[in-house]
């Protein structure tokens, strides 16, 4: 299967934006933790990561996707028994179970679990792409992906179980779902919502959510005024580091907020407002600018993609990136709950490096197998 | 592998566009939102950015030193260790930290703990730093939950050999170190505690005033009593100042400004002898001591002042209030126990009596008495006075009422009965200055009320009231000590004000030697044969003698008594560049006068500062009186130095009339002295809570403080004493032994210091 490669329409425009980006947050990282004993060996590890992530593009984008489509029900079964065994033997981190210890890594089985689900719905849709778009089909697509989601709600994690939703949607809708029952799933998530929020604001406890997270949405919808040493302290001082970066920012390990500190987990959630506290206005920008690349020449390849298959990959990556990216800039501007989602290709994490390097070596091999127009 | 490109399936340009849209939402949202922030708010987020970093530290100064006259140090500053703990400075390993605690535990006394736990940290929340109670590990733990830089201590106060020890020892002890904390001290303790005073924290109601002036409360200690509060502007200096950049846990990294060093507190030095201090008080507790060995428990002797001071400089060289307090126990914090112990004995020790006790001055008061008759002509030199046992007066309420057998009452001379011996002839007559000399109460009854047939008109009390304000009485001397009070110089118009009865005929009789409303402090007692002993010249009392800066420089200070507050004599130069010398306030350095703020004068350097000089300045109002209704005439007059001389040979003849000089007996028999020594002795009746539970206060029983001042050498005085001792009996034995004492000592000390060529 690896013979008659074609380089050709290899997307060296979506290598470069994803080298472009890890390369500005190893470099965001270092600045983010020069001071910190502890976790000035994030700075290798992430290197090591990007390098291996580098590699494991080129290998994923050398294998035609459509071999691991026919893969996806091993894939299927080892992801869900991780997410299984997670629940039991995973290392306990603030109320979530998220990852295992394998030597010196933590492995995140989450992160791979949207890349697989990604590959699920592909295969589903590629399967089904004749038949009509009924709620029979629908179900069908929604049973696949909440084998997944259900195993992640149930650690819990709030957040993964809303990207890999907003994944299934938006794969849906490109898929060609109808638009009735768009409005018949928005009327049960608007209401489940307001449900969730409503028992919140009084106080009752949801199963399923963790007390941490609907103190999270409280603390975003009904903000306290005396909590700024409490939950709000964070994203306060986030806002703090942003706002101070000004235009042009304050210099590279010149922030006052990042360097002294008062900035808490800047070097993975509140990364965004470290760079825009040093680099500033322009600095920030470049940082969404660069998303927007990644994610334009993923939806390039998705319209050129040969089949259903190759199509919804690219725009499942693409979203993924999309959804992850925007939430965690919105945590930072205090526009959106906090969720604990990296920025993408920037936030410091092996995991989550790795199962987006993923992601974009399957796009990057969508890419190289174009419809073969020219001859 | 191209063969199947069997794509029949493509997404609807519609909702590609309506994603697109999202997209677009989205990113544009986000884009508004960055530049709401960094651009158009950047500039209230950066300040909050800086706020954050920016600390600003206090550089304690350090308090100035009480020196007394002669340099002795009566108040100053000295180390105190404290054994502290930075929590961000301990080791990483667990094993480590708690052999550490161990270790520590081991030499001071606290105990290491256990595990920390949520229970034992909110123990640990209820106690104030120093106070012995939470575990070391406890104490760590919450500390660094607060601030790791910040250090904590966790022994204070510990021995100087400890303090080595410890010092040693931090070098296996990361994390460990030794605080050297200032403390006030007062190597003369109690001596001096009623001059000197003691310090205690700033208060919640002065605190936003102390905190403008760059004090840190719970840091900075201000003065509570003595010297320490009323030159407390000057003691404290100014604190320094330094703008640090700090990280989230407080570690301080940088100075952002060049750091501003404290100014250290003035120096001050009283006009105190610690010397004649220890006399006088061991004169008085001697003989108090004495005389309550001897005599029932209802005649105990509980308090006493004595007080001496140069009359033609004003400078006190000893003030002694006894029973007082030990001030060291107040250096670090005022312990509860030991101030309610002091706030509840009924002698009160807080108390400065010598300058806020108001007390019937007794005969004492008769040199007013004795100024005003001869200056008004009530009396001539030469003129002989009717002085019997005892006067049949009668009390009147108004000029024409009769004078009857029901109104009519003895007034007896202290000559009357004595050992139960009555002497019904008493002095027989007098003049003018046996009168004083004798202190014969019927003579002064007759000069303040009049006698008819003798002498036709009294004094009177309107001015006999002109002549004791004229000796000091009736008004705040304004020395530098807080908590004085002004006595009373009592009139009609307050009688009438205050107890809703005429004044009498017997109260001016009683007014006249020193008793009934009449009020004086010590203090005043004191200045009243000041002023006569230095011709009419009434000199301000004071207890600082100069001021200097850190440096050796005498400071040029002016005190305000009504206000307290010091104004520093400095020259600025203006915009034109012309020297202009102004007066600044020393508390708030915006204030700023042309000239010394009036009611102010000069503390440092020394200068005697005169008051008045009553045989120039005419300052007795003149009073005419018809019928016994008196009215101010607008006309003022001096006391003429002819009057002031007259008194004077009386005081003297109190010492040389033998045998019945008040005196004589103890200058010449117990303490001779061969230098000329005048003055007047006091047996004052009072009246007050404890006689009357006792059952004294009733004609016969009344019992008396004892009053004594003398001043020497006579022609030309430099020292005068005065001794005052509760509930003491006679002021010529009891009271007059310790001025002889003090007195004795005096001239000695300067014949050492003259010897040793001071």
């Amino acid at each position: 299967m690896l013979r008659n490669i074609s380089w050709r329409y290899f997307d060296f425009w979506l290598l470069g934006a994803v080298v472009l980006a890890t390369a500005f947050g190893t470099t965001m990282i270092r600045s983010a933790v020069a001071g910190n004993e502890v976790l000035l060996p994030l700075i290798n590890r992430q290197i090591y990561f990007a390098l291996a992530g580098l590699v494991l593009i080129f290998i994923v984008a050398a294998i035609d996707y459509r071999y691991w489509m026919a893969l996806y029900r091993p894939m299927y079964i080892v992801i869900l028994l991780f997410l299984v065994t997670l629940t039991g033997f995973g290392q306990t981190a603030f109320g979530a179970q998220r990852w295992f210890q394998v030597g010196v890594l933590f492995l995140q089985p989450t992160e791979f679990a949207k890349i697989v689900a990604i590959l699920v719905l592909a295969r589903y849709f590629q399967a089904t792409q004749n038949q009509p778009r009924d709620l029979r089909w629908l179900i069908g697509a929604v049973v696949w992906a909440s084998g997944i989601i259900g195993l992640i709600l149930l650690q819990p994690n709030l957040s993964n179980v809303v990207v890999l939703s907003v994944i299934l949607g938006a794969l849906l809708w490109f898929n060609g779902m109808e638009v009735k029952h768009v409005i018949m799933i928005g009327a049960v998530g608007t209401i489940s919502f307001i449900a969730v929020v409503g028992l919140t604001a009084a106080g009752i406890r949801i199963p399923f959510l963790q007390e941490y997270q609907q103190d999270r949405i409280a603390n975003f919808i009904l903000p306290e005024e005396d909590a700024t040493f409490g939950a709000t302290y964070n994203v306060q001082q986030a806002l703090i580091a942003i706002g101070s970066g000004g235009v042009t920012g304050q210099g590279y390990g010149h922030g006052t907020q990042t360097q002294l500190r008062f900035l808490k987990v800047r070097h993975t959630d509140f990364i965004f407002s470290a760079i825009s506290e040093e680099f500033g206005f322009v600095g920030a920008m470049l940082v969404i600018v660069i998303i927007l690349l990644v994610i334009w020449r993923c939806v390039r390849a998705a319209q050129k993609a040969r089949d259903v298959a190759g199509m919804n990959i690219a725009y499942g990556v693409a979203i993924l990136i999309f959804f992850q990216g925007m939430v965690n800039i919105g945590v930072n501007l205090n526009i959106v709950p906090v969720s604990g989602l990296p920025l993408p290709f920037i936030s410091y994490g092996g995991s989550g490096l790795t199962s987006l390097m993923l992601g974009i070596g399957l796009v990057e091999s969508v890419a190289m197998r174009f419809r073969q127009l020219e001859f | 592998m191209s063969n199947q490109s069997d794509n029949k399936y493509q997404v609807q340009p519609w909702r590609l566009l309506l994603v697109y849209g999202v997209i677009a939402f989205v990113v544009l949202t986000i884009i508004a939102r960055l530049v709401s922030l960094q651009i158009f708010s950047g500039q209230e987020w950066l300040d909050q950015a800086v706020e954050n970093y920016v600390a600003e530290v206090s550089v304690p100064a350090q308090r100035g030193i009480i020196y007394d006259r002669n340099g002795y140090i009566l108040a100053r500053n000295i180390a105190s260790y404290n054994v502290i703990i930075t929590p961000a400075g301990l080791p990483d390993d667990e094993g480590d930290i708690q052999r550490i605690y161990r270790e520590v535990s081991e030499l001071t006394g606290v105990p290491a703990g256990g595990p920390v736990t949520d229970e034992s940290l909110e123990n640990a929340k209820l106690f104030s730093a120093c106070v012995p109670g939470p575990s070391i590990a406890d104490m760590v733990a919450l500390g660094d939950s607060i601030a790791p830089f910040v250090p904590v201590k966790i022994s204070c106060n510990i021995g100087e050999e400890l303090a080595r020890i410890v010092r040693e020892r931090s070098v296996d002890w990361p994390g460990v170190s030794l605080e050297i904390e200032p403390v006030r001290d007062y190597p003369t303790g109690s001596l001096t505690a009623n001059v000197v005073g003691f310090l205690g924290p700033i208060s919640a109601a002065f605190q936003t005033a102390y905190e403008a002036r760059g004090f840190v409360a719970n840091r900075d200690k201000i003065g509570y009593a003595g010297v320490e509060t009323s030159m407390d502007d000057i003691l404290l200096g100014k604190n320094g100042l330094r703008v640090i950049q700090e990280d989230v846990a407080g570690e301080e990294l940088r100075n952002l400004k060049p750091p501003v060093p404290p100014t250290p507190g003035y120096n001050v030095t009283l006009t105190i002898d610690t010397r004649l201090q220890k006399v006088a008080e061991a004169s008085l507790i001697d003989e108090i001591n004495f005389w309550n060995t001897r005599l029932e428990a209802s005649r105990v002797i509980s308090s006493g002042v004595v007080i001496a001071m140069n009359p033609k400089t004003g400078e006190i060289l000893a003030m002694v209030s006894y029973p007082t307090y030990e001030n060291n126990r107040f250096a670090r914090f005022i312990p509860g126990y030991y101030y309610e112990q002091l706030a509840q004995d009924p002698r009160h020790p807080l108390v400065n009596n010598a300058i806020s006790a108001e007390l019937a001055p007794g005969s004492t008061f008769k040199l007013s008495t004795a100024t005003g008759a001869m200056n008004e002509g009530v009396i001539r030199v030469g003129q002989i006075v009717e002085t019997p046992g005892r006067l049949l007066l009668c009390e009147r309420f108004r000029p024409t009422d009769p004078c009857t057998e029901r109104n009519s009452r003895p007034f007896v001379d202290w000559i009357y009965e004595r050992n139960g011996v009555i002497n019904e002839a008493g002095f027989g007559s007098l003049d003018f200055f046996r009168c004083i000399a004798y202190s014969s109460n019927v003579c002064f009854y007759k000069l303040g009320g009049g006698f008819e047939g003798e002498i036709e008109e009294g004094l009177g009390i309107f001015r006999l009231g002109e002549y004791a304000r004229a000796l000091g009485y009736g008004a705040r001397s304004g020395i530098q000590l807080p908590g004085e009070e002004d006595g009373l110089v009592p009139s009609p118009q307050w009688k009438r004000i205050n107890t809703g009865e005429n004044w009498s005929t017997g109260d001016t009789y009683i007014a006249s030697v020193g008793q009934g409303y009449v009020l004086g402090t010590p203090l005043q007692v004191l200045m009243s044969g000041a002023m006569i002993a230095n011709r009419g010249k009434l000199m301000q009392p004071t207890v600082i003698r100069e001021v200097q800066d850190g440096e050796g420089h005498v400071v040029p200070l002016w005190f305000d008594p009504e206000t307290f507050y010091i104004y520093e004599q400095r020259t600025t130069t203006d915009s034109e560049g012309r020297e202009r010398v102004v007066w600044v306030d020393v508390a708030d350095e915006t204030k700023i006068f042309p000239l010394p703020p009036a009611g102010s004068y000069q503390i440092s350097p020394f200068t005697p500062n005169m008051k008045w000089d009553a045989t120039v300045e005419p300052i007795i109002n003149e009073w005419s009186c018809e019928a016994g209704y008196c009215d101010l005439t607008g006309n003022t007059k001096t006391i003429l130095p002819s009057t002031i001389e007259a008194v004077r040979t009386g005081t003297r003849m109190s010492v040389t009339e033998d045998p019945l000089g008040t005196l004589h007996q103890v200058f010449t028999e117990f303490y001779p002295i061969p230098i000329a020594v005048a003055g007047k002795t006091g047996t004052a009746e009072y009246c007050d809570d404890i006689a009357r539970v006792a059952d004294k206060c009733r004609f016969g029983r009344w019992p008396t403080h004892a009053w004594t001042l003398s001043y020497a050498p006579f022609d030309d005085p430099e020292i005068i004493v005065l001794a005052f001792a509760y509930n003491g009996g006679e002021g010529g034995s009891v009271a007059a032994p310790i001025v002889a004492r003090v007195m004795q000592a005096y001239f000695e000390l300067k014949a050492i210091d003259l010897a040793q060529g001071d």
